[in-house]
């Protein structure tokens, strides 16, 4: 365990001093900067409360949607390189060569970067909660949560990624990573409009691309966990088309498919495991 | 033993069997390409041999408890940038697992030797490659490991630098541990090596003291007057004879011969006025080797 902690800290201090965590404040104080003044003119911006009101948790949804991305680009970028960079720089190769499993190095590896991504993301949506609520006394129903399938998603491509680079080189594990995340949530919206427009084939096609890869359907979790109740019936009553709207979760993600995204991360890391156990090197 | 290794249609080892004895520092020589870095990689577990099996310290190769007693510097490496001397240092000393109470010595004394001492606090990705290498040698040597394995470890290092490492072999070599050393730098085997291997496609093809494997077919310059005509004829079993000005050169004798050599000679007549032993060099023996595999 304790080769574990020093690969997870090492992986950190690496992001210190590298500016990636100076990177990552900054981004999310432009990010949050930015937003506030967007939520302070759209709350003191002459609309009626009624209007404000109802356009604030699409608002919120749709920063979220907008960070979801660059949440999914940042763990793309960080875990790509590394395993494979540094089997190509040969930094790994004066490390496995000590008494310690290599199961020990992507382990640490992988703690050292979901820590970097929760820090992320509590950062961000920590803020962004603090900055909405000042500028417009709006909370969502459960920010937490939200934030918490957010970060899940994350971590879901991280472990993909990660895996994907014990065995190919930096450039085409992060392509490939962020691709599938983009098709993951592609399939998201084919499903909603197989839904809305009743074709059976689309729906099934979603449901089996968000057990392959649970990205979109955590996402979904963030949705559920952000937009009120009440605005919810609102949007259906209004469109009931709606509810193939991508960025409306008219359920939070059942306990089972949240059990089978824990169990897909797990069996992701495992194969990572064993595929860096077997690399040679 | 017999070890093998094969990359897809590549054959990197092809029965390679070698012994290093205990204390020894043992050369493992050959050219670029003949599969020196991929045994090293077998040894260290770093990779798994296509067929054979290697022991290293009496444990199969790559075993996790073993390789706390090794110290390995790799051919082609490098070190985290955004690290100093110090703290690379300092890494591996906790992924050797060594008490936490005899890091500060360990560093110290590892830069102190590869003659880092006083760049110890700056950042790696400052330092040239040969300073690197430096470093990787300090993290060879820490934790006194029984088995050091180096790979090319002067390739970078400018000619103080070559005799440094030797010095540190040496040193090695007293304090009983054993030495690895892969190169394809003749004279570096020369300076240190107890025995060498001489590894070519894949296969040893020679083993012994460099004494041995240089006189394995030893050669004889004579100078001598009063041989009768048709000399040769009696004589021609001892060698190949060629004439070299005033000199007579007798190159693939059987070991030992010299004095039947000159016993048939005087026998003959001949006056022996000079015999001089040729050492052969071991960068002929090593091309004759690498010629005849």
């Amino acid at each position: 365990m304790s080769a574990v902690l020093t690969i997870a800290s090492l992986t950190v201090r690496e992001a210190v001093r590298r500016r990636l965590v100076a990177a990552f404040v900054l981004i999310s104080v432009v990010l949050v900067g930015l937003s506030s003044w967007g939520f302070y003119k759209l709350s003191h911006g002459g609309f009626t409360s009624g209007e404000s009101n109802a356009a604030l948790p699409g608002a919120l949804i749709l920063f979220m949607f907008m960070f979801s991305f660059v949440l999914a680009l940042s763990a793309s970028a960080i875990a790509a390189p590394a395993v494979s960079g540094e089997i190509d720089s040969g930094v790994l190769l004066t490390m496995v060569a000590r008494p310690i499993r290599r199961s020990d190095v992507l382990l640490g590896k992988w703690l050292g970067l979901t820590g970097l991504l929760a820090a992320y993301t509590v950062l961000v949506c920590g803020l962004l909660v603090a900055v909405v609520y000042w500028a417009t006394g709006y909370v969502a129903p459960d920010p937490a949560a939200a934030a918490a399938y957010l970060l899940a998603e994350g971590v879901v491509l991280l472990t993909l990624v990660l895996l994907l680079s014990t065995r190919l080189p930096t450039l085409a594990a992060g392509v490939i990573g962020i691709a599938l995340f983009g098709i993951a949530w592609l399939a998201g919206v084919v499903g909603s409009l197989g839904t809305v427009f009743k074709i059976g084939a689309l729906h099934t096609a979603s449901v089996f691309s968000q057990y392959l890869l649970p990205t979109d359907g955590l996402w979904r979790g963030t949705i559920y966990y952000l937009e009120p109740s009440w605005w919810v019936g609102q949007q259906l009553s209004a469109a009931p088309e709606a509810q193939g709207d991508p960025f409306i979760a008219t359920s939070a993600p059942a306990w089972p498919y949240v059990a089978w995204a824990g169990v897909w991360l797990l069996l992701v890391l495992a194969l990572g495991l064993v595929s860096f156990e077997r690399r040679e090197l | 033993m017999e070890l093998s290794k094969r990359y897809r249609n590549t054959v990197a080892l092809d029965g390679l069997s070698m012994t290093v004895e205990r204390g020894e520092v043992f050369g493992f020589l050959g050219p670029n390409g003949a599969g020196k870095t991929t045994a090293v990689k077998l040894l260290l577990g770093l990779a798994r041999p296509t067929g054979g099996e290697a022991m290293v310290l009496g444990a199969p190769a790559g075993d996790r408890e073993t390789r706390r007693q090794i110290g390995y510097l790799p051919e082609l490496f490098r070190f985290q940038s955004w690290l100093t001397a110090r703290e690379v240092l300092v890494l591996h000393c906790r992924l050797m697992q060594l008490p936490r109470p005899r890091w500060a010595g360990e560093v110290d004394e590892a830069l102190q030797t590869v003659g880092l001492a006083d760049r110890g606090d700056d950042k790696v990705g400052t330092f040239s490659k040969g300073m690197q290498q430096r470093l990787g040698l300090g993290v060879a040597l820490l934790g006194e490991p029984v088995l050091v394995v180096l790979d090319e470890p002067t390739s970078a290092l400018d000619p103080v630098g070559r005799h440094q490492v030797r010095t540190i072999i040496r040193g090695l070599r007293d304090r009983g541990a054993t030495v690895f050393l892969n190169t394809h730098l003749l004279a570096e085997a020369e300076h240190v090596c107890d025995r060498v291997t001489i590894i070519s496609k894949g296969r040893a093809v020679a083993t012994g003291t460099l004494s041995e494997l240089r006189a394995q077919r030893p050669t004889v310059r004579l100078q001598v007057t009063g041989l009768p005509g048709g000399w040769w004829q009696p004589l021609a079993g001892f060698g190949r004879w060629t004439e070299a000005g005033d000199w007579l050169l007798v190159e693939d004798m059987a070991p030992g011969q010299v004095p039947e050599l000159v016993a048939a000679i005087v026998s003959l007549g001949g006056q022996v006025e000079a015999v001089v032993p040729e050492q052969q060099s071991l960068e002929e023996r090593f091309l004759e080797l690498l010629g005849e595999s």
